[in-house]
């Protein structure tokens, strides 16, 4: 769909003159709202909603909503694909408003902590992370307590992920093409052997000893508080890594 | 070997295969980047954040969550 600005002084693009970014605008469209799609319409929405089906992330997110959900976990299914259709509506309204922006380039916000501050938000937070662990890891898995603290916490961190990075980093240059494909190559193997286990099972939702997967092996760690409780860090201290990122 | 067996050794080779990696990216010049840079890199983008923090969030889910 062409979109036409009707001129530059009223319509700077991405990184012009108004500093209007693509990734913050939030869909404020300054300046030139009327010469885009009118996403407030139901037309609009829609319209949007089928720009953003061009991002992969999108179709990943669905096929794991649906196998998630055949596997016995719809909570799951159903969260997976909200964000899917979410991400999607975002995406495609962002890149309506911004062609230039069909990438959806995340700003690089000025770094907002330093010094006492920092050091006081950290103390918080992992002080936070380890009740946080401690208070789920003793709930039972699969039961409505752990699985209101699991979704609470992982919305408040996509959402916060949404919004952009936490602070400034680095662009970096082009990765290794290589070395890109070996990582990219590993991490396939890992997910076509896990499929391979998944597939051996009697059915999706029956454990096999023979073919286990991984959560099959994690089962015993997981059948203890503790060792709830230390997975949990885990998982919080790779979020805090993702968030940081 | 059993297929038990041979299910794990499969992990663990995959396993082997992500320090390796990492070793090289961190102590040698091959031209290796981290997973560290893969996932920055993959986060530049809304929807490749977005992606990487859902599967986060999935991994929470998955095995403890309904």
């Amino acid at each position: 769909m062409a979109l036409a600005c009707p001129g530059e002084s009223r319509c700077p693009g991405p990184g012009g003159p108004a500093r209007h970014s693509p990734g913050t605008d939030g869909g404020a469209g300054a300046g030139c709202a009327e010469a885009v799609a009118d996403t407030g319409r139901p037309g609009g929405r829609v319209l949007a909603a089928l720009a953003g089906f061009r991002a992969p992330v999108v179709w990943i997110l669905l096929a794991i909503a649906f196998f998630t959900s055949i596997s016995g976990k719809p909570v799951d299914g159903v969260l997976l694909l909200i964000v899917a259709m979410g991400l999607a509506w975002d995406t495609g309204r962002r890149t309506l408003r911004h062609p230039e922006a069909r990438h959806g380039a995340v700003p690089r916000p000025a770094g907002r902590y330093g010094g006492r501050r920092w050091l006081v938000a950290v103390t918080a937070l992992l002080a936070g992370g380890a009740a946080y662990a401690g208070v789920v890891g003793s709930f039972s898995r699969y039961s409505w307590p752990v699985t209101a603290c699991i979704i609470g916490l992982g919305t408040v961190v996509v959402v916060i992920g949404w919004q952009g990075p936490l602070r400034d980093r680095p662009v970096g240059g082009r990765l290794p093409v290589a070395g890109t494909l070996a990582w990219v190559a590993v991490l396939v193997v890992g997910c076509l052997w896990e499929l391979g286990a998944l597939l051996q099972q009697p059915s999706l939702t029956t454990d096999s000893y023979a073919h286990p997967t991984i959560s099959t092996l994690t089962d015993p760690v997981l059948a203890t508080s503790p060792g709830r409780a230390v997975v949990l860090l885990a998982w919080l201290a790779l979020g805090w890594y993702l968030v940081e990122r | 070997m059993t297929s038990h067996e041979v299910t794990i050794a499969g992990y663990l080779v995959v396993l082997a295969g992500i320090v390796v990696l990492q070793v090289l990216a961190a102590r040698t010049r091959a031209p290796v980047p981290s997973l560290g840079d893969l996932l920055t890199r993959a986060m530049r983008s809304r929807t490749g954040r977005v992606g990487v923090l859902v599967a986060w969030a999935w991994i929470g889910l998955h095995y403890f969550a309904k």
